[in-house]
């Protein structure tokens, strides 16, 4: 004897469901939070470079020092990048494919730069080349300085950016196992071969994950950069430490246009990355499956 | 399989180039300082109150991380809704924007004519240049640490032990407090000492917002920078060290968190 | 407790999992929902505890409308078929976890909740494992845990989904017989949902047998296998 097709009372809620009120409420404040501490400065960003114009701020990117820290910024990036991009694949590599004791320890270090302060990484590498040391000493006087000029940058840089690439091959890796490999192996493939074809296919999405991490911090990075650079005009002043001058010198729409530049990096990176996580979600770490 | 010889010898190389050598330069001078001189160096009224400043307002924008990073970290799994991809995106723009570009761009949102700054100043409360000033910026590095941690987590939960919870008589909240924060509680601790670790250490974010006061808003990596300008190498070394020394303390706790929450829990 | 099925049924979306379907449980019956999957027994089970809402329909217990009931409102003991023991709690905080729940008003003192979570762990047969975590557990020790947290909270009725699914053998027999004990001991209207049909013909008073959302035959397992109503139970159950 049933009624007439009864709809949930507007009570009925799941046994794993906070009321609507209470969920709604949480948006709201997730959203407020996010906008408040997040959206907030981007919009600040663009705002602010844009305060005398669109042409004003056009225009100060094109001042000899926006060009020549852009120029230097692309350069650091274009050196460091890749050679962390070949760190992180021979790590990966000898990690994932040979069986030794100690890996845990060598993964710990190589995660050790994500917990040193950069400015502490500068100081490292000024201590380690700046005129005073042995080394420093030595390579300063024989016409190859370090600190203040740019290998000094690219090493402060290769070091913030050390472990992205590894970190995120080392799982993919892990998980994709050598059986592949071993196959190519048997079927005579020599190593490189066996790189090429075999290993590099499978891993490229995550290596791009990486490789974008990596270029954004790399372009990005400031406190090593500030403290290993001398930030000499012109020759080792990189994009966020002439934003940091122009800055100083009220130079506010050049500062911020400049910023807005690496802004819009960043807003790319970010486009980037998540076209990625979408798209190839089972080729990349797993923490980056949504 | 081949290529031991290379992959390792890149690796061992790289590695104690880039990062190895120049930390054991660091520690090589400290060693050299002896213990006792870095203990004077740091023993400076001006050098404590950096290093305590630099660690209490990263404790505080961490404990705030903490709290809105679960939040996060559940409305961005558990709910649906317009928006939701942007907002799941916006959590990582702390992560990908370079640190200068978000010091002043806070600092001119937060300063005394900003947006925020000019509301602020109506109920008499001045941000940028103060210790808040540090406090928000710290929390803008810190943000996605917790969420980012937290979120697969919650992913993870399975919703019988949530009906569990419900079909033994206990109300939604009391299933929150009592089930679900408790299976968060180690990715959300890991995720808080991450935060808390970026936070002690950063430069770029705050170094506009500080106003820099020694004894004051002076943060431990600026007196660094101004030791090493004045080419006070040993005390800028025995600063390091000290900064080193919570970085590593950081670590420890992080490695511990999943030591023990494995044991005890079967997973982190 | 006398539970009444009437008419429910249950579409998600497009797709029925279950056609309106009737079905009156004795009190104190064991009854057995027996099917293959997709036959809608688990989900007629979760209605009966509240965790789903009929499409249509009403459930009624001892008379009383108990459609729109709450889950915790209920006092269904649940035993699911993953066990969703809280892993960060002990087994002695889990079977407590009931009482310990209760808005302070109704919560019994400590030493009652503790007199009582030991009661159930000699019922269940282990009463040395309080102390340990989920964790340290065989799978047969947790299924008896997650039974003994249901009955902590004195429910009105017992229900249990593919409760001895995940274990071997052996440790399936013991725990048929120790279910059986349970429930001739407490008395409580128990219904379990499985796809072992020998399991329901040896354990239960009632068997149900349902596919594709319908019920084919309801009956004591004796006449079901004597008298077989349609071509589906002749098939499904074997001799």
């Amino acid at each position: 004897m049933s009624d007439v097709t009864l709809g949930k009372p507007a009570r009925f809620r799941a046994a794993t469901e906070e009321s609507p009120a209470t969920r709604w409420a949480l948006i709201a404040v997730a959203f407020a939070g996010l906008a408040v501490l997040v959206f907030a400065p981007l919009v600040a960003v663009f705002v602010e470079a844009l305060a005398d114009g669109v042409a004003a701020s056009l225009s100060s990117l094109a001042s000899p020092d926006a060009r020549d820290a852009i120029r230097l910024t692309l350069t650091i990036a274009a050196i460091s990048v890749p050679l962390n991009a070949i760190f992180g694949i021979a790590a990966a590599w000898f990690i994932t494919k040979f069986d030794f004791r100690g890996k845990a320890f060598l993964i710990t270090l190589i995660d050790l730069p994500f917990s040193v302060s950069p400015v502490v990484a500068g100081l490292c590498i000024v201590l380690m080349f700046g005129t005073n040391s042995l080394v420093g000493g030595w390579l300063v006087a024989n016409g190859y300085p370090i600190v203040f000029a740019m290998p000094g940058i690219i090493l402060a840089t290769m070091f913030v950016t050390f472990p992205f690439v590894a970190r995120e091959l080392i799982p993919v890796m892990i998980e994709q196992g050598r059986a592949e490999e071993e196959a190519a192996q048997t079927l005579g493939a020599s190593g490189w071969r066996t790189f090429w074809t075999v290993t590099l296919p499978n891993i490229r999405w995550a290596l791009l994950y990486g490789v974008l991490l990596c270029n954004a911090r790399a372009m990005g990075e400031f406190g090593a950069v500030a403290v290993v650079s001398g930030k000499i005009r012109g020759e080792t002043a990189t994009m966020p430490t002439t934003i940091e001058m122009l800055y100083q010198e009220y130079l506010s729409v050049a500062a911020f246009s400049l910023a807005a530049v690496l802004a819009l990096l960043a807003l790319l990176t970010l486009l980037l990355k998540t076209a990625l996580e979408l798209r190839h979600a089972d080729q990349l770490a797993a923490t980056h499956r949504h | 399989m081949p290529g031991l010889g290379l992959s390792m010898g890149i690796t061992l190389t790289m590695l104690s180039l880039v990062v190895l050598l120049p930390i054991g330069a660091l520690l090589l001078k400290g060693a050299n300082f002896g213990l006792a001189g870095i203990w004077d160096t740091v023993n400076r009224e001006r050098v404590w109150s950096a290093l305590f400043l630099s660690f209490r307002l990263s404790l505080f924008a961490a404990l705030f991380n903490l709290v809105f990073g679960v939040l996060l970290a559940w409305v961005l799994v558990r709910y649906r809704f317009p928006g939701r991809r942007i907002l799941d995106a916006a959590v990582d723009l702390p992560f990908a924007l370079p640190t200068a570009v978000a010091g002043i761009s806070l600092t001119a949102l937060y300063a005394p004519n900003g947006a925020f700054g000019q509301l602020a100043a109506e109920i008499g409360w001045k941000i940028a240049y103060t210790q808040w000033g540090i406090f928000i910026a710290l929390v803008f590095v810190g943000l996605p640490f917790v969420t980012r941690t937290v979120q697969p987590v919650v992913e993870e939960i399975e919703r019988e032990v949530e009906e569990a919870s419900a079909t033994l008589g206990a109300s939604r909240l009391h299933t929150i407090r009592h089930v679900i924060l408790p299976m968060l509680t180690p990715a959300a601790l890991t995720g808080f000492a991450l935060s808390l670790a970026r936070a002690v250490g950063e430069y770029g974010s705050v170094i506009f917002i500080a106003g820099n006061i020694p004894l004051v808003t002076e943060i431990a990596p600026l007196l660094i920078i101004i030791q090493l300008e004045e080419f006070n190498y040993d005390a800028a070394a025995a600063i390091g060290i000290a900064m080193l020394f919570i970085s590593f303390a950081m670590l420890l706790v992080i490695n511990l968190i999943q030591v023990w929450s494995r044991r005890r829990i079967g997973y982190v | 407790m006398h539970i009444e099925i009437d008419e429910i049924s249950k579409s998600f979306g497009t797709t029925a999992a279950l056609h309106p379907v009737s079905l009156a449980i004795p009190s104190g019956a064991l009854v057995a929902l027996l099917g293959p999957s997709g036959s809608g027994k688990t989900t007629l089970l979760r209605i009966l505890g509240g965790l789903e809402f009929p499409t249509s329909g009403r459930v009624l217990f001892d008379g009383q409308d108990a459609t729109g009931l709450s889950v915790q409102d209920r006092r269904a003991g649940f035993v699911f078929q993953s066990y969703a023991l809280f892993r960060h709690m002990t087994v002695f905080d889990n079977i407590a976890y009931g009482l310990n729940a209760r808005p302070r008003a109704s919560r019994p003192t400590r030493a009652e909740i503790a007199r009582r979570v030991t009661r159930l762990l000699d019922l269940i047969q282990l009463p040395d494992i309080g102390a340990r975590y989920p964790s340290q557990l065989s799978g047969g020790q947790r299924q008896r845990v997650a039974l003994a947290r249901a009955l902590a909270i004195e429910p009105r009725m017992l229900l249990l989904d593919e409760p001895f699914g995940a274990l071997d053998a052996k440790v399936r027999k013991e725990l048929r017989q120790g279910l059986r004990d349970i429930h001739d001991t407490t008395g409580l209207t128990t219904v379990f949902v499985t796809h072992d049909q020998e399991e329901a013909m040896e354990l239960a008073d009632l068997v149900v047998v349902m596919s594709m959302g319908r019920i084919e035959q309801i009956g004591k397992p004796q006449d079901i296998r004597a008298r077989p109503s349609t071509p589906f139970v002749r098939e499904f159950i074997t001799a």
